[in-house]
């Protein structure tokens, strides 16, 4: 079960509304951490993902355990908010 | 009696895996999951399936069934075809700018149709920074902008978008039966709109640097890259463009080109001031042969200087490929669709595809030009040609075959 989800995302990223829609299809409520706006936020972006790129999204389950996706990726999205 | 439980072995990265997962969760079915990246999960796999290796593989009691399509997997369970009840006078799969064009068309005239988009809706153009030629807007028009207004337009009418990916078409003589990732989907007409996407140099460090130095899209990663140095490759509009996008964010550029550049006369000359700017250096005749780590992370690119035949290396800290275009065809290749020596759906003037009921438009189609005003263009006339199809007006086609290869 998902406790909660954030999203990193940039003005400019196409794919960054896809998660977003995505996750609004499917019913779920997310933090988005726009790196433009939060550039002091990138740092811990990158950590997560080990990627320089977004859409970063990573999901927190009930166990407190954490599913990290790189970019639109509906294959691992999709089981990782399930 | 209980019924003998089911063990389904597979892999996370393993999309048909998820399908089979998605299915059985979908229709309450439980089953024990056993992951086959563990070589020794892997090993048992491979004694239930009798030694072909590939995934999913299922097994109930001494039953057996490997990779299996929804409809069969559905029918091993026993669980009713819920998807048998979707029917569509049309699915449109890939919501670039042909299918959104062609969705607009036909929802207008009251055809019921859904578009089904594994990636971005807007297709390519969402990743790119400005439209410059397309008709309407003088000064250009960010592509995020457009593609957003295309997808409005659509779903005004009506269009439905699905998010999700078509495996598999089949000709079920009335409809044709869609193998999707939301279950099996029902349509008397299919548009094929899957357009193209960017292809890879095919180099070492490539795979293993992606998205850590290694990318394909200037607007989703370009701002990683402020006051760094960076490679491009491609000399053609999407490289030259791209470079000129990212300008913004690196201390300079080094643009690799294969051959000359191939790019349009209005992108040379921009390119010409970023050059004599100094913020990007040109380089033709120049082969990407490496993409070189440290740390994990890129710090050059070794290529060849082909008019020299002489080893050349580009510091960088990141590379960004715009090599050309590729047809998104993986389920078409499933499909008994035929398609050209390179990959593209053949079509004849009415757009049709050898498949009865299935049309194609835009890049996706043999012969296109690769253009958005082009692929908006042939969007319509593929909606107009459905509607006659629907109408019982046009005949199917008999005329398209696959060009024999060799």
């Amino acid at each position: 079960m998902v406790k909660n989800i954030t999203i990193f995302t940039r003005n400019t990223c196409a794919y960054c509304g896809m998660v977003k829609k995505y996750l609004g299809v499917k019913g779920h409520t997310y933090e988005e951490v726009n790196i433009d706006q939060h550039p002091e936020r990138q740092v811990e972006a990158f950590k997560l993902s080990g990627a320089m790129t977004v859409p970063v999204t990573v999901i927190t389950k009930h166990d407190d355990s954490m599913e990290v996706v790189i970019g639109y990726n509906l294959a691992k999205l999709a089981p990782a908010v399930a | 009696m209980e019924p003998r439980p089911i063990i389904l072995y597979g892999a996370d990265w393993c999309a048909d895996c998820h399908r089979a997962r998605d299915i059985l969760d979908a229709h309450k079915v439980a089953y024990a999951y056993e992951d086959t990246d563990n070589p020794d999960v892997h090993q048992r796999m491979m004694a239930a399936s009798g030694g072909k290796d590939e995934i999913p593989v299922l097994v109930r009691g001494s039953e057996m069934i490997q990779n299996p399509s929804s409809v069969a997997l559905m029918e091993w369970l026993g669980v009713e075809h819920a998807a048998e009840k979707i029917k569509h006078d049309v699915v449109v799969v890939g919501g670039g700018p042909a299918g959104l064009t062609a969705a607009m068309y036909m929802t207008r005239e009251d055809i019921d149709t859904l578009i089904f988009e594994r990636g971005v809706v807007g297709g390519l153009i969402a990743t790119t920074d400005m439209v410059d030629n397309y008709p309407g807007f003088p000064d250009g028009i960010p592509g995020l902008t457009l593609a957003e207004n295309m997808r409005k337009q659509a779903e005004r009418f009506g269009a439905q978008i699905e998010l999700g990916e078509v495996m598999k078409i089949t000709d079920e003589g009335e409809y044709r039966r869609l193998e999707t990732t939301s279950g099996d989907i029902l349509a008397r007409a299919v548009l094929v709109a899957t357009g193209s996407g960017y292809k890879k140099i095919g180099v070492p460090g490539e795979e293993e640097y992606y998205a850590r130095g290694v990318h394909y899209c200037a607007t989703c990663d370009g701002a990683f890259y402020k006051g760094k140095r960076l490679v491009v490759v491609g000399g053609g509009n999407s490289g030259v463009q791209e470079a000129l996008f990212l300008v913004r964010f690196a201390s300079h550029i080094d643009l690799l080109v294969r051959s000359d550049l191939k790019a349009s006369e209005v992108l040379r000359h921009k390119l010409e001031q970023a050059v004599q700017a100094g913020k990007i250096t040109v380089h033709l005749q120049t082969t990407t042969d490496e993409i070189v780590g440290e740390n994990n992370a890129v710090v050059k690119v070794v290529g060849t200087d082909k008019t020299t035949d002489k080893k050349v290396e580009f510091s960088t800290d990141g590379v960004f490929v715009f090599v050309g275009l590729q047809p998104n065809n993986d389920f078409l290749k499933a499909s008994d669709i035929a398609l050209d020596a390179i990959g593209f759906v053949t079509t004849n003037d009415h757009l049709q595809t050898s498949m009865k009921g299935v049309f194609a438009a835009g890049d996706i189609r043999s012969g296109a030009t690769m253009q958005v005003a082009t692929a908006t263009g042939e969007g319509a006339t593929a909606a107009l040609t459905i509607r006659e199809f629907l109408e019982g007006k046009l005949e199917s086609a008999n005329d398209i075959h696959a060009p024999q290869q060799g």
